[in-house]
């Protein structure tokens, strides 16, 4: 036993030391664009004014999602896939072109970008 | 003490497996080990950080006896003065170890190390009752059991876990969890080259199945080289690193074995990329390119003649469309088409899916996942459930890890909601934890989060593979997990 809590002491000083325990220092990120500036200046080509989707650009309407489908979506986008690792996306194409609206400045905050569109555009409730 | 229960462990684990390693060496690597040192601490601090529980009364049922649902238990249990807490669960092993199956197919564990009773960590006081959840009734908060009796809870908490799909891949059968039945599954799977360590005993049959290609492999004469190929499929799923893990060990085991020269290894997954975190991305291409590993991206198993050893993949990629004025880009379409591949070997990490029985249900969704708001983990309409573990709806969310944390999450904010508290004070950032095993012996502990930025909890290069993560793989999570989490203390 005595063995045993000299190792405990050890190892309380060493997760002191090593700041264990902290979150992570996570970085504050600027977008240039409010939400719905991007949607109004990209996202609306082909998804629509209102959301409703436009058929020729075979992007899909955004009013019927809840706020929780709309945050995983646009986390699959932005992430490209929802796995973290070799797990495909489910938006392969809008993975695409969201790379590019990103290098664009036309990068969001997921939440903050759902929440803008369920309460612009859903229509389910 | 739990924590001197951990530490003992954790020093039998040492005797049992490392017969040269002397219990003086190892308590100098248990002090010597950060991430050791943190679990220990964990193990001794958490209960005082909590001390003052809570008066919050109501009847809590929790659906699903896994890691999940008993460290919810327990943890409800601890912080609760008078707990009324029932747990719903069929198997009488739902505690098993489920990430120790890489180390059965590498041989450095046998099944019975990852097992363990469920009775004998069901915390005092919780009423368990064996049997399944066959409907949920969130309107009226009733679930039904299989043998056809009615539960009315206040408060829910639902943690199935997630169901293993193989029939989703023609040519195979069965939908079964990792410790329970699973005769359909294993009429083709487990034998002929066919293997998956996604279930305990397919772990086993995976060990023999590496022994039988060294074997072959040993045989072979011939410029061809042996095909072994490694799937990922289109769906979440549990562990993202064991895909990979089996395909290191197997290498590793070919290698010892001094026939890695008459096997072609391919990672055959979904997606395009190793990883999300781009500088973990970049750390495994240098290590599949230094073990002379093949990849082919967005390659999905979808069929699988296990007569003729031909799989079928649907390959899909991207070409080039017409300019959008709009976007102004070129539009890109979406391509696919079947490949088929003959294989000596292949290791199938099946599609997985939320069980029918919640996707279905009002608590399940389009995609069957339950919907939880990500960071607090309530249900997005019925706001006295909660959902954690494999079945939750949350992005990167299906590893022991994560539900280390969460299961923290949801028994705080669940008892604010019994407290009519109006904000819930707990929020998981999407913290998981891959120990990448990269041979028999190392161990890249790559740990994230959603931010998609490595988050090493120790002033360590994350990127690297070491011994020390190694020996906290093999030696010191299983105590963590089944002594610290079980009892809701780390």
């Amino acid at each position: 036993m005595k063995k045993i809590n000299l190792a405990l002491s050890f190892a309380v000083v060493l997760v002191v030391l090593s700041g264990c325990g902290d979150k992570p220092k996570s970085d504050v990120v600027k977008y240039k664009y409010t939400p719905e500036q991007v949607y109004k200046e990209t996202c609306l080509h082909c998804h629509g004014p209102k959301g409703e989707g436009v058929a020729e650009k075979k992007g899909p309407a955004l009013t019927k999602q809840s706020v929780q489908e709309l945050e995983m979506s646009l986390f699959d986008i932005k992430n490209g896939g929802l796995g973290g690792q070799s797990t495909a996306t489910e938006h392969e194409v809008m993975e695409h072109n969201m790379k590019k609206l990103a290098e664009k400045g036309y990068d969001y905050d997921i939440k903050m970008m759902a929440n803008y569109l369920h309460n612009t555009f859903n229509v389910a409730k | 003490m739990k924590s001197n229960k951990i530490i003992e462990d954790i020093l039998f684990e040492i005797e049992k497996h490392e017969g040269g390693m002397s219990r003086r060496n190892a308590m100098k690597f248990l002090a010597a080990s950060p991430i050791a040192a943190s679990v220990l601490a964990s193990a001794t601090t958490a209960t005082e950080a909590h001390a003052s529980s809570s008066n919050a009364t109501g009847k809590i049922v929790i659906v699903g006896g896994g890691l999940a649902g008993v460290a919810t238990a327990a943890k409800l249990t601890s912080r609760l003065s008078n707990p009324n807490i029932t747990l719903i669960e069929p198997n009488p092993k739902s505690v098993s170890y489920q990430p120790g199956q890489t180390l059965i197919a590498a041989g450095v564990w046998q099944k019975s190390d990852i097992e363990y009773e469920t009775a004998n960590f069901m915390p005092k006081g919780v009423k368990w009752i064996k049997d399944s959840v066959v409907s949920f009734d969130p309107q009226n908060n009733k679930v039904k059991t299989a043998d056809g009796t009615e539960i009315s809870y206040d408060y829910l908490v639902v943690a199935t876990g997630l169901m293993l799909n193989f029939g989703a891949i023609k040519g195979l059968e069965g939908e079964i969890t990792s410790s329970g039945a699973n005769d359909v599954v294993r009429t083709k799977v487990g034998k002929d080259g066919v293997y998956s360590i996604y279930f305990a005993d397919g772990a086993v049959d995976t060990k023999k199945g590496i022994e039988e290609l060294i074997a072959k492999a040993k045989a072979h004469k011939g410029p061809e080289k042996l095909q072994a190929i490694f799937t990922d499929p289109d769906t979440a799923i549990k562990c993202g690193g064991a895909p990979k893990k089996i395909m290191y060990i197997t290498h590793d085991l070919l290698s010892k074995a001094g026939v890695r020269d008459k096997v072609e290894l391919t990672f055959c997954p979904s997606g395009d990329k190793m990883f999300g975190v781009p500088e973990y991305n970049t750390a495994i291409f240098e290590q599949f390119k230094a073990r002379d590993f093949k990849w082919e991206f967005k390659t999905n198993l979808v069929a699988i003649d296990t007569e003729k050893k031909v799989a079928t993949f649907e390959k899909k990629w991207l070409e080039k469309g017409e300019y959008d004025e709009d976007l102004k880009e070129y539009t890109m379409i979406s391509m696919s088409k079947n490949v088929e591949k003959k294989y000596d070997f292949i290791h199938i990490t099946p599609p997985q899916k939320a069980p029918d029985v919640v996707g279905k249900s009002p608590v399940g969704s389009s995609k069957g996942w339950v919907p939880v708001v990500k960071e607090t983990l309530q249900h997005v309409t019925y706001k006295n459930i909660f959902a954690l573990g494999d079945v939750a709806a949350v992005p990167m969310g299906k590893t022991g890890g994560s539900a280390r944390k969460q299961y923290n999450v949801v028994a705080e904010n669940l008892i604010a909601v019994m407290e009519k508290q109006e904000k819930l004070p707990a929020a998981y950032d999407g913290y998981t934890v891959c120990p990448l095993i990269t041979s028999i012996g190392t161990v890249a502990l790559l740990e994230f989060n959603w931010t998609a930025k490595p988050a090493p909890s120790f002033p360590l290069d994350p990127t690297q593979e070491r011994w020390i993560w190694w020996l906290l793989k093999v030696y010191a999570l299983k105590p963590m997990t089944v002594y610290g989490m079980l009892s809701g203390r780390a």
